[in-house]
């Protein structure tokens, strides 16, 4: 693997997605701003908001960096550089996942910051912990099957089902025993249940990017 | 083999619509080759196959040495490509395209690249998605020309310019000619295009390689004669005769195989050439791949 190659490519997609990253920094900021202000009504609209700009740029990203280096010809241009098609998806996962751990982390650390300064909500820790990589783990299964088929049906395909397994787990999650029982309490317990529910999406992540990796390397056609 | 930048051995590629059949193509270091076919045909699997970004089914690929698909990182480091089909980044400009190629190709040579921009009369500062077709081809062109590469590769790069924009293209490449060292693979299915920079010619139809050779070999084998027979006599039997046209006493015959004693052969047999036309390359191909086909079908 040249690795100077594929961190040019990252930086490339960087330089390229510089604004998307900008308006999507500054978009957690401010939704952020809204659950700071401590009404009900602004936590949740805030929350919302927060998970609507997060799950945003993930697709975003994926539709912008693959889907659309093939459909605007661009993909012809990076193949026809010194790499081989391992490099080419190793970029496109790392630009994409760094790109998208810059407002992931925002939220993720401005989130769990706003839960803990207001002791009344620090039960909610876990849910937002297992909320938060359930959002990483969607933007995986969108950036996998824009990789693997490069397709803008496909991707928007994916959207869906990681937009649905978002909303959809966060309402299996909130009624598990386990984790529902201290999650509007003031303390934070952290149950077997939220563990097993987070090793299981860190799982699913690494999986989804090993299967990325194995189908891109059976490719025969590029272009 | 060592002077051979491309080495195709066997080649075939399989498609549910299209079959490129067992290619074997050769062409030395130094050398201008020229690939035409029609739409379709498989010039451009076959560059793909030949970047590495198509797998060959059967055969070997050798590119500068290097095994291909296997080694298509290392080769492409000494092969600048263009084609029809690319296309640069739309929200960059020239300048970056130019930094980001300078970054990753240690042969890039920027004074050639600053000659090139203004032969070319393109502005660095100047975004890409605000460029002509003809400005875009020239772009990638610089970018490939500037890396310094010892294979060129161009997949129909001239396909949609104007006449004006064609030529100035044309002529950057015959300009390119000047280093021994650099060798070219053009595709085109514009015969002239190719005729003007090319000295090797490979035919190309339905997937199989039907024709390779030296532009002049086939410029000066390939004749049209125009015939007048005598009331008794038949068409002569002539050496080469892929094409039989005209109509009773004036057939019209098309060679691969000219040579002038066929002149007094002719007249020998109550035959009387009027005429002995060269033919334009284009002419050739439609002549090489109309008798092929009919072979084919026989």
């Amino acid at each position: 693997m040249n690795y100077a190659m594929v961190k040019r490519l990252v930086l490339k997609d960087w330089y390229l997605q510089r604004w998307a990253i900008l308006g999507s920094l500054v978009g957690v900021v401010a939704t952020l701003g809204i659950i700071a202000t401590g009404g009900k009504v602004a936590f949740l609209l805030g929350l919302i908001l927060l998970i609507m700009v997060i799950i945003s740029i993930g697709a975003q990203m994926a539709v912008a960096t693959i889907v659309t280096e093939r459909k605007e010809q661009t993909l012809p241009f990076v193949m026809s550089l010194p790499i081989s098609y391992r490099e080419y998806t190793a970029s496109k996962i790392w630009g994409n996942l760094l790109i998208f751990l810059v407002p992931w982390l925002t939220m993720v650390l401005g989130s769990f910051g706003l839960l803990l300064w207001s002791p009344s909500s620090r039960g909610l820790l876990p849910y937002a912990a297992i909320m938060s990589t359930e959002i990483l783990l969607s933007t995986c299964l969108i950036l996998a099957v824009a990789l693997i088929t490069e397709s803008q049906g496909w991707t928007v395909a994916a959207i869906m089902v990681g937009n649905l397994a978002v909303n959809g787990l966060g309402y299996i999650v909130a009624h598990i025993a386990g984790i529902a029982k201290g999650m509007w309490g003031p303390t934070i317990q952290w149950s077997g249940a939220a563990s097993a529910v987070l090793l299981a999406e860190f799982t699913t992540i690494g999986l989804l990017l090993g299967v990325t990796f194995v189908v891109q390397a059976k490719k025969k056609d590029f272009l | 083999m060592n002077d051979l930048s491309v080495h195709f051995e066997g080649v075939s590629k399989i498609y549910p619509h299209f079959t490129l059949d067992d290619v074997s193509l050769e062409l030395p270091a130094g050398t201008i080759m020229g690939l035409i076919g029609a739409n379709g045909a498989g010039k451009s699997t076959t560059i793909r196959i030949l970047m590495g970004l198509v797998h060959q089914d059967r055969g070997r690929v050798l590119v500068l040495g290097r095994e291909m698909p296997r080694e298509q990182a290392a080769a492409k480091l000494d092969i600048g490509f263009v084609s029809e089909d690319m296309r640069l980044y739309g929200p960059a400009t020239l300048a970056w395209h130019m930094n980001f190629v300078q970054s990753i190709y240690p042969k890039w040579d920027q004074p050639y690249a600053e000659t090139l921009l203004r032969r070319f009369d393109l502005k660095p500062r100047q975004k890409i998605k605000g460029l002509s077709h003809g400005q875009r081809v020239k772009a990638a062109l610089l970018l490939a020309l500037a890396r310094r590469p010892r294979l060129l590769v161009l997949d129909e790069p001239t396909t949609g310019l104007d006449p004006v924009a064609r030529q100035e293209v044309l002529g950057e490449l015959m300009a390119v000619l000047a280093d021994e060292d650099r060798t070219i693979l053009f595709s085109s299915h514009n015969t002239l295009d190719v005729e003007q920079i090319s000295d090797q010619i490979t035919f190309i139809d339905r997937g199989r390689i039907i024709a390779s050779d030296n532009k002049e070999i086939f410029l000066d084998r390939w004749r049209r004669l125009r015939l007048v027979l005598s009331p008794e006599a038949d068409v002569p039997s002539l050496p080469g005769v892929v094409e039989v046209g005209g109509s009773g006493r004036l057939p019209v015959l098309v060679t691969n195989r000219f040579d002038p004693a066929m002149v007094s052969a002719c007249n020998d047999a109550g035959a009387t050439v009027q005429a002995v036309d060269p033919m334009t390359l284009e002419e050739i191909f439609v002549a090489n791949v109309h008798s092929r086909r009919e072979k084919q079908i026989v």
